[in-house]
């Protein structure tokens, strides 16, 4: 079971999150048309290799956060995190 | 910053010296007597004056809860837990607790919320603990990932939960181990329940 | 007369003499001794046949006495599928032969020898197919041959449970590597886990010389004493990602069996080698086992295998099975060298033994016992399951590990070969790297996570593989002799089946298993898997690396459904009240995970009531969020359809909510308790959802705002007072409220005191048509309030009602329910309430949908009444136009309406049918067609609201 890095809690198992699919932006809904709101509802670029996603800490921190999975290989990155703790800090 | 309804919790007594004779009800209406035997046992402190607090980082009142998230302390009667980035949990003594939840400035933006009655706290306590929440819980609960004064949330028996680390002395002068587990009320009974059914194994 | 093949004790036994133990086998009395395994014990007593084959129901005996034997399936008292040669034998056990009939002795079922040349491989895909309306017939046929124990439906539940780790290093199997992997880790500071499969820890120790059992009985101490966590007869059942781990424990003080999930920072597979059986004809009769088998049953048990025996052996396990059957007082008739070219060709016997061997030579010997050692098979499994592809080395005849991740190391004989001490230094190697890695990775995570301790220094850093590695030992291949035999014993698959399902074009590894179904049997390819790939090489002249092999997935062992469902608990939620709901005849309903009152007896009576006099209802589950903060308002423009801009404090407003496609959310009433603060209620059932959806717009679209949410919902006990005296019932409890019609009204709320809690909050809303309150308390003292409207109603008329009359009484108003009168697809405009949907807003969720939507087609919610006022149709019973079988709308809500006394309905129409007036055709579940009548108001009755604005 995947090991998700949530950028407040730390890694949690995934079960723990809800995950909230690929990233897209919400388009400026005066302006768009049809088409465009629709692609925003229902398309994705689903791509093979890395996607950046949505992800909630559902039952840790409750903050939505963002991170990168390549969807072949598995593999998790997020950006650097600030405020980690050290001893003497 | 008017002091609105929600930071006044009801177990205090009234300002014209009545006390409202009503017991509060904890939603653990039938409570299994093996719940207080064997090494680890499970108590009920679902009455105590519990008060969130939400505030951003660059606020006064965060500054003056401090604590890093994931961390909490016992200041004199109050226990503070910094449960979310931005959430800080305080109980204790009724009047401490809303001695000190008066005394912060909720300018830019902070605000709080009396969860005495919205969330249930228990506690499990007792040398094997920690194994009793294994059962229940997918935390790690070892020393250097849940020392003394940390705190997470997690599902505990399905349901989701804080849990707060917060040893206790003994009689003895010895450190037991010891979590407060608060969610939701309306679970209380199941996850007592569940709890008694998971420490059982430890006789 | 029963023949005992006990040998005398001997130091190596596991077997206790002085502990005697009384089974039944098949009917007959048996005695064995503690720590014998069930087949060990039968043996002892002179049965060597165990079992019948599933396809043909050939007599099978001891094939490799270990948990993958697939010839030592017995029922032992309601437990089917018990595997004898890992079972310990346990007092008064009543065992009993699986899938044989009449018995085990005479199994009628045999006849399926004979017809063997219509019963080949995948002979189900061509036979029992036509006639088509005979299948019924075959159906049965079929079932009696399935394999399998009984199952006995009254089988008490046993308890089952589960538990979490999080142990540094998991290593899986306890032989010397294994041991000596964990103590070194442990030695380390690692927290180590150490599953192992078989009873005793030691693995091929156990069955060796006794300078190995001295070994493996210091590993045992050392290990105990450096505190590594030993679990027997458990196994690591699944390797998932990032190393999470199904381990299922058997064997537990008070679980039947328990899953643990672990996450374990490094896996260690120290899994060793499994004894591969070889494939010649007749290798399947009773009396022919491996070097393993014999070893272990003279050895750990003091069984006898035989009288006069013939080995083929290609390796140290076979040579050394030469010397226990000496000692064994067994004669060895020859030992056939399979390090040359000589090799086994067949072997010849009656239906319940084998009585002799011929060579390659041409030399044809008497014997009862035939023994082979000729390879072995690695259990890759985990490796496999963790990404790791093992490759094939022809010199050493079998799989090797190739490049598992990081996390995951390989140790002892699955890696290569050598001597106890090498193993050991090997295994010792391995643990000292897994603990330094783990050590690395704990340090990451550590630093990582909130909660954690604060981490000294750097992190470490990650130690590199430098370890030597063992050996591999040439080992001649040998898979096939010359002749055909079996390949898979469990599914009665033999070399010939797989050359013909080649031959038929399934040459692919994959389609070979899947259509003659060889390694999919109980012992799951442990045995056949490279035997197969083996052959289908052969047939498609290849090497088997070229043939490639399946996939490994777990479970590596059978887990019982018990472990895998763990305690039953499923969370049930209950309002502060419910203990009164018990203790007074309420039905139950569930709601979602919460417990309701439908009805305390007769829901009509508590409607009558209710309009007549007062009644209360326990609404606690209605969603509750508190908001707090400056741009609450601006919040609430953004997620209600309607406008928010302007609601004064102590002001109520009805909104609905739309998701970005249009499709109605939720609705509720959201009040104004004070400057910054709100009170948003939702429905029941929306409201996790909702405050999701909340939290998700604050957090990812306008983070600038500030507005604190904080749900409620169980925090304030909600009770809806309803009726005539619901005004005059409130107002004997309330204090700092004044109830006064003119200074309370409609769609108001109010803070204050009752029954002397304070920080109630009042409502004047009305979801049931009538003059009603809805009361918030603070759930530590709902029962309170509760029991003290009782009292102070009596003579007001006062009686609870549930959830069905509630119901009832919304339905009877007309009040849409989002999710019942409303679908996935029902956008904003369907509810009829148009004049909530204000575009001349800003941005609002689903606005640009419900724009479009109004210039469009769609569904409407109306008020339905059947012609015939007894007739109450089904919901979703569909709507038709006259005549045609079009469906143009479906009943969403329906009743008897107790207060009209006639049926009343909800229903979503096409805006064709939306006229009042409308007559409508309504087509029952049981295929009649009724006429039923659009009605001018939603609410069938008081559409004025004259009782609710009172």
């Amino acid at each position: 079971m995947l090991l998700v890095p949530c950028p407040n809690c730390g890694p949690r198992n995934a079960t723990d999150m809800n995950y909230r699919g690929e990233a897209h932006s919400r388009p400026d809904p005066d302006a768009a048309t049809k088409e465009e709101w629709r692609t925003y509802l229902y398309l994705r670029d689903n791509p093979s290799g890395w996607l950046r996603e949505n992800w909630y800490c559902s039952s840790g921190c409750r903050r939505h956060f963002q991170l990168e999975r390549h969807t072949l290989t598995g593999e998790l990155r997020n950006p650097p995190l600030p405020g980690r703790k050290t001893a003497g800090a | 910053m008017l002091v609105s309804w929600n930071t006044m919790p009801t177990s205090i007594p009234k300002e014209n010296g009545s006390v409202a004779d009503i017991q509060f009800e904890s939603p653990v209406i039938i409570v299994d007597p093996a719940a207080a035997c064997g090494s680890v046992t499970l108590t009920d402190e679902s009455s105590m004056t519990k008060a969130s607090v939400r505030a951003a980082d660059d606020t006064a009142a965060a500054s003056a809860l401090g604590l890093a998230f994931g961390s909490a302390e016992h200041r004199g009667d109050v226990f503070v837990a910094r449960i979310r980035p931005d959430e800080w949990m305080v109980f204790g003594a009724a009047d401490m607790v809303v001695a000190m939840i008066a005394e912060l400035d909720l300018g830019g933006y902070a605000s709080t919320v009396d969860i005495t009655h919205s969330r249930l706290m228990f506690r499990v306590t007792g040398g094997e603990a920690a194994k009793a929440m294994e059962k229940v819980c997918s935390l790690d609960f070892s020393d250097h990932m849940a020392p003394n004064g940390s705190c997470a949330g997690a599902s505990v028996a399905k349901v989701g939960c804080d849990v707060i680390r917060d040893d206790i002395v003994g009689a003895d002068g010895a450190t037991i181990r010891s979590y407060r587990i608060l969610c939701d009320r309306s679970f209380g009974q199941y996850l007592f329940d569940a709890l008694v059914d998971a420490k059982a194994e430890f006789g | 007369m029963i023949m005992s093949n006990r040998l005398p004790e001997s130091s190596s036994e596991v077997v206790d003499r002085s502990k005697p133990i009384r089974f039944d086998w098949n009917g007959k009395k048996m005695k064995g001794f503690e720590g014998d395994t069930i087949a060990s014990a039968i043996l002892a007593n002179g049965d060597h046949i165990l079992s019948r084959s599933l396809k043909y129901h050939r007599p099978r005996g001891v094939l490799t006495h270990d948990f993958w034997d697939p010839n030592l399936m017995v029922q032992v008292g309601d437990e089917p599928n018990v595997r004898a040669g890992h079972r310990r034998l346990e007092a008064g056990m009543k065992i009993s032969a699986q899938n044989v009939w009449p018995s085990l002795k005479f199994d009628a079922k045999a006849a399926n020898g004979i017809a063997g040349r219509f019963l080949t491989a995948g002979f189900y895909y061509k036979t029992f197919m036509k006639p088509a309306r005979l299948w019924p017939v075959y159906e049965k046929v079929l079932a009696r041959f399935a394999p399998g124990g009984e199952v006995d439906l009254n089988t008490p539940h046993g308890y089952h449970d589960k538990r979490y780790a999080h142990p540094d290093v998991v290593v899986a199997g306890a032989g010397p590597a294994g041991l000596a992997a964990a103590i070194a880790a442990a030695q380390c500071g690692a927290s180590v886990l150490l599953v192992e499969h078989e009873y005793e820890v030691g693995g091929h120790l156990l069955w060796g010389t006794d300078d190995d059992r001295a070994a493996a009985a210091t590993l045992l101490a050392q290990a105990a004493a450096a505190g590594v966590e030993i679990l027997t007869n458990s196994t690591v059942t699944g390797r998932y990602e990032d190393n999470w781990l199904g381990i299922a424990q058997r064997s537990h003080p008070i679980a039947v069996e328990r899953l643990i999930k672990a996450r374990a920072k490094v896996l260690v597979v120290a899994a060793g080698l499994i004894e591969r059986p070889y494939v010649f004809q007749g290798n399947d009769l009773p009396g022919v086992m491996t070097s393993g088998a014999v070893s272990r049953l003279i050895n750990m048990y003091g069984v006898k295998p035989g009288k006069c025996a013939v080995v083929l052996a290609a390796n140290e396990s076979g040579d050394q099975a030469v010397e226990d059957l000496k000692r064994a007082d067994v004669e060895v008739a020859r030992v056939v060298d399979a390090r040359g070219s000589t090799t086994v060709n067949c072997a010849k016997g009656s239906r319940t033994r084998i009585k002799s061997v011929e060579v390659s030579d041409g030399s044809s010997i008497d014997c009862d016992l035939l023994v082979t050692a000729v390879g072995w098979t690695a259990p890759t499994s985990l490796l496999n399951m963790s990404g790791d592809r093992p490759v094939y080395d022809a010199a050493a005849a079998r799989f090797f590990p190739n490049s598992p991740p990081d996390n995951v190391l390989a140790t002892g004989g699955i890696t290569g070969d050598g001597s106890r001490d090498e193993l050991i230094a090997h295994g010792r190697a391995t643990g000292e790297l897994a603990a330094g890695r783990a050590n690395a990775a704990r340090h990451r995570i550590q630093a990582a996570t909130a909660s954690a301790a604060a981490v000294a220094g750097d992190e470490p850093e990650y130690p590199s593989d430098n370890r030597a590695p063992l050996t591999r030992a040439d080992h001649p291949e040998l898979h096939r002799s010359s002749t055909h035999g079996l390949v898979d014993y469990s599914e009665d698959i033999s070399s010939k089946d797989l050359f013909g399902a080649a031959a038929e074009g399934f040459d692919s590894v994959e389609l070979l298993k899947r259509f003659t179904t060889a390694t999919m049997g109980p012992s799951q390819g442990k045995l056949e898997t490279v035997n197969t790939v083996a052959i289908l090489a052969e047939a498609r002249a290849e090497t088997i690396e070229q043939v490639g092999t399946t996939v490994w997935r777990p479970p590596y062992a059978p887990i019982s459904l018990g472990a895998l469902g763990g305690r039953v608990f499923e969370p049930v939620r209950v309002s502060s009240i419910h203990p009164w709901h018990e203790a007074n005849g309420y039905t139950p309903i569930l709601a979602g995970q919460w417990v309701r009152p439908e009805h305390y007896g007769d829901p009509h009576a508590e409607v009558r009531n209710t309009r007549t006099n007062v009644g209360i209802t326990d609404v606690t589950p209605l969603g509750k969020l508190d908001l707090q903060g400056p741009d609450v308002p601006k919040l609430l423009s953004q997620l209600y359809t309607n406008k928010w801009m302007k609601l004064p404090v102590g002001g109520v407003r009805y909104g609905i909510m739309c998701a970005e496609d249009g499709v109605v959310l939720d609705d509720g009433v959201t009040a104004r308790l004070g400057e910054d603060h709100y009170l948003m209620t939702t429905t029941s059932s929306g409201a996790g959802g909702v405050w999701n959806w909340v939290e998700n717009w604050l957090q990812t679209e306008h983070p600038e705002w500030q507005v604190h949410v904080t749900p409620l919902t169980t925090g304030l006990t909600s009770i809806n007072i309803a009726g005539p005296n619901s005004r005059k019932l409130l107002s004997r409890l309330v204090d700092c409220i004044d109830l006064g019609p003119g200074a309370f009204e409609y769609m108001q709320v109010r803070t204050g005191t009752i029954a002397e809690v304070d920080n109630c909050i009042v409502w004047r809303i009305g979801f049931t048509g009538e003059l009603s309150y809805e009361i918030h308390v603070p759930s530590g003292h709902g029962l309170h309030v509760w029991n003290a409207l009782l009292e102070q109603g009596e003579d007001l008329g006062v009686a609870p009602f549930g959830l069905e009359a509630q119901r009832i009484m919304r339905l009877e108003k007309g009040h849409f329910i989002v999710g019942q009168d409303t679908d996935g697809l029902s956008k904003a405009p369907t509810t009829g309430m148009i004049s909530l949907l204000k575009l001349d807003k800003d941005d609002w969720a689903g606005k640009t949908e419900v724009a479009w939507a109004l210039e469009d087609d769609y569904p409407v919610i109306v008020a339905v009444q059947p012609t015939d006022p007894k007739i109450v149709p089904e919901e979703a019973c569909q709507i038709l136009r006259d005549g045609t079988r079009e469906i143009v709308g479906r009943i969403t809500s329906s009743r008897h309406s107790p207060t009209l006394e006639r049926s009343v309905c909800l229903a979503q129409v096409s805006r064709e049918f939306a006229v009042a007036g409308t007559t409508l055709t309504v087509l029952l579940a049981n295929g009649e067609r009724i006429n039923a009548r659009v009605m001018e108001h939603h609410a069938h009755f008081d559409p004025e609201g004259e009782r609710l604005r009172g």
